[in-house]
């Protein structure tokens, strides 16, 4: 059969899809603009540091030493006082309707306790629905009363005559990230995020659209062989997803201070082996739906616990051996790794070919099954 | 005209109304019924979303590994090694030197390099204060943070021990008990599920109706409808009643598969959950339907409910980030969020056994969002052709 050349197909098929999407706005909107907002939004919101958590004083003492106690436990800032309140029960109860999501509790003589050495016991009282916000309050106040009460000891022995211990402690050094600031981590978790929902979504309900307007079918009574076809289709997505990459890139280093320490080229190739898979899962997709609603639902389907389980929200650190196990496949996981090694690490081929070896596999693998699926369904 | 039908009398007219709501609602049972691969989506989604969540979110670390670097070499500094080493927090993985934890950063296989300078042991047998050096990957803040906190904590604990002192003897002068409500044993499902819940309530009632709706326009079977006595208030409440009863179903499924799977308790009234859950549906169908009837469009549909309901479900609602650590503009903006209230209200009737009288204000703003949205949407739908 001697047909154009498959250049030519696919210039032909390319420019098509160039064009409808270009010139219908909303389209452009999504694929360009969204991002950009989600970006902004999510870097905003978005602070794993906990802080200011609202905390009922109960100072049943009433003396110097407590007063002077709850002043300098909330004075790092993690808890904040709320209000006080006159016995435990009454700080339960804020507790209950959300007033304070926690409470210290002074016991009486706490005061007259320490100077006569005997043992004082202070009481902490923690909202737990948060378990998060519940740990670092319950560690910030550990930590104060551990550190007074071995001051305490080391004020006795010297009084006693006695030799103080000697003590060990750690002196943290942050690399990368010294303020510990959440949005260097999470901008490229974002991107990768962005990117797996604008590219895959629009895949799987562009086509299934397609085939439920019937176009398809009229494309298919042309020339056109499917492989070249579909090549057409999918160019411009690779080519707006590298564009937001690169967006993408740029706002969360003038905004939001991320830095850029490695090559923007392994970026470049880690998107383009990204996008592989995620164009790859649109197509399969669209190959298992007969309506765009099915596209849509089976695109989250999909989606949903890739982004749950890359690292993005949560560490993979913390969850289960077996659920770890299951992110190896996980393609937005390795991407996610790519993004802040390029970025935050300045990590370059030597480090990250494993997860660069991963992602061209999964696609490989993805790609091959969706083009099959596809060949077998419209011959 | 007869007169039978002037003097129509209102009962009968809302008779023949609900006639009417009733034809449009088994219309659209029947398509949502023809289409079971929809359906199964839908139902699915929720309990595969939920068994994930409750297993794979959670932000307690244990094992972390850690490289040590003994510049000592002395038995107080293999002691520490191994005190590290035993908690179960902390898996020594590389004793490599300082200047390599870089390296191991970056290749992903240490989040942290201790450093153990000479001379620790002569100091601790001195009496001095010592410190330890502690390099932290900062690339995850929340990782960083709890290797800081878990390795200042057991080298606190352990250094009476280390110095050589009888600890039995030592009697702490001032201690702390700390009691959690609620959730003492701090697991993550417990928080997450009546998040999930408003974020799977949304995602069913929004994209489901917004779709089935643009859809029709897109086909252009709306016109057909328009062709018929049937009302426009008839027609929108005849196409929300059945995703009402599917996004019920999607409550009910998540409320039991919770309860089962991850022992949620249910300590308030389960009358207070369903109407909360209620009248969020009812203001997310709203939505759905305000989506369609603007973009008309199953495509761009999709992505104005991404953006303008899923997303601020996920960020803004304090399903997994705290309102409270936001800047003021989006805590502002988290007020307009139905699903921070749904979120804050079911923690409070599950968790913490609150009633109306302490949710009486979620359960007010999710009407006004709901009347308002349902208002919107309405006015908007007008029974012509574009």
């Amino acid at each position: 059969m001697t047909g154009p050349s498959p250049r030519l197909q696919v210039a032909a098929v390319f420019r098509k899809e160039v064009r409808q999407t270009v010139r219908d706005r909303r389209i452009m909107f999504m694929v360009v603009a969204a991002p950009m907002v989600q970006t902004l939004i999510f870097g905003f919101a978005v602070d794993f540091d906990v802080d200011k958590v609202p905390t009922e004083v109960v100072d049943l003492d009433r003396s110097a030493e407590s007063r002077e106690h709850a002043r300098r436990l909330l004075a790092d800032g993690t808890l904040l006082r709320s209000g006080e309140s006159s016995s435990a029960e009454e700080a339960s109860r804020k507790i209950d309707v959300g007033l304070a999501a926690a409470a210290v509790v002074m016991p009486r003589r706490l005061g007259s306790d320490l100077v006569a050495r005997r043992p004082a016991e202070v009481q902490v009282i923690l909202d737990g629905t948060d378990p998060n916000r519940a740990s670092i309050a319950g560690a910030a106040a550990s930590r104060y009363f551990g550190e007074r009460g071995e001051e305490l000891m080391r004020e006795r022995l010297r009084a006693a005559g006695l030799r103080e211990p000697g003590q060990v402690e750690s002196v943290p050094r942050v690399a990368y990230n010294p303020r510990l600031k959440t949005a260097p981590y999470l901008v490229p978790g974002i991107a990768a995020t962005l990117l797996v929902i604008v590219t895959t979504l629009v895949t799987a309900m562009g086509l299934s659209r397609e085939r439920e307007n019937g176009t398809m079918e009229q494309v298919l009574v042309t020339p056109i062989r499917p492989l070249w076809l579909l090549l057409g289709k999918l160019l411009p997505f690779l080519l707006i997803g590298l564009l937001d990459m690169g967006l993408l890139i740029g706002v969360g280093t003038w905004v939001f201070e991320v830095p850029l320490r490695g090559s923007l080229l392994v970026a470049g190739v880690g998107v383009a082996l990204y996008l592989f898979s995620t164009l790859g899962v649109g197509l399969l997709i669209s190959t298992v739906s007969q309506t765009q609603q099915q596209a849509f639902l089976g695109g989250f389907l999909f989606m949903l616990p890739a982004i749950l389980l890359s690292g993005i929200m949560t560490p993979i650190r913390a969850m289960p051996d077996w659920l770890q196990a299951i992110t190896y496949v996980n393609p937005v996981r390795h991407f996610a790794e790519v993004m802040r090694g390029v970025l935050l690490h300045g990590s370059g081929l030597e480090d990250l070919w494993f997860q660069l070896a991963l992602l061209a596999f999964l696609g490989a693998a993805i790609m091959g099954l969706a083009v099959a699926r596809f060949r077998t369904q419209i011959a | 005209m007869s007169l039978d039908e002037i003097q129509d009398t209102g009962a009968q007219r809302l008779r023949r109304s609900l006639i009417r709501i009733g034809a449009m609602a088994a219309k659209e049972t029947i398509h949502v019924r023809r289409d079971p691969r929809t359906l199964a989506l839908a139902l699915a989604m929720p309990v595969a979303l939920l068994f994930l969540f409750g297993y794979g979110v959670s932000t307690d670390l244990d094992h972390l590994p850690l490289s040590v670097a003994d510049q000592d070499g002395s038995d107080v500094s293999r002691e520490l090694t191994r005190t590290l080493g035993a908690s179960g927090e902390i898996d020594v993985v590389s004793r490599t030197a300082a200047e390599n934890a870089e390296n191991l950063f970056r290749k992903n296989h240490a989040v942290g390099a201790v450093v153990i300078p000479s001379g620790l042991a002569a100091d601790v047998a001195a009496g001095k204060r010592t410190k330890v050096q502690l390099l932290v990957d900062g690339s995850d803040p929340v990782v960083a943070n709890q290797v800081i906190s878990k390795v200042d904590a057991i080298l606190r604990a352990a250094s009476p021990r280390l110095a050589g002192l009888d600890v039995v003897r030592l009697e702490p002068p001032l201690s702390v008990k700390v009691w959690t409500l609620y959730n003492p044993e701090g697991r993550s499902a417990l928080f997450m599920v009546p998040g999930l819940t408003a974020l799977l309530l949304a995602i069913t009632a929004v994209m489901l109706t917004a779709l089935a709706i643009a859809g029709e326009w897109e086909r252009g079977s709306m016109e057909q409808l328009f062709a018929t006595p049937v009302g426009r208030f008839e027609i929108i409440l005849g196409k929300l009643l059945p995703y009402l009863v599917l996004g019920f179903l999607a409550l009910l499924l998540v409320l039991a598969f919770g309860m089962v799977a991850f022992d949620l308790p249910v300590r308030g009234r389960l009358w207070v959950v369903f109407l909360l859950g209620f009248v969020f549906l009812a203001g997310m169908l709203g939505q759905g339907l305000l989506i369609s009837v603007v973009t008309k469009n199953q495509l761009v549909a999709t992505q104005a409910g991404a953006l303008s309901a899923l997303l601020p479900s996920v960020i803004l609602s304090g399903m997994i980030f705290p309102i409270d650590n936001m800047p003021l503009l989006l805590q502002l903006l988290s007020r307009l969020i139905p699903a921070r209230y749904l979120v804050h209200g079911l923690r409070g009737v599950l968790l913490k056994g609150n009633g109306l009288d302490v949710l009486w204000p979620d359960l007010l703003a999710m009407c006004i969002f709901t009347a308002f949205i349902l208002a919107i949407a309405t006015a908007r739908f007008q029974r012509r052709l574009a």
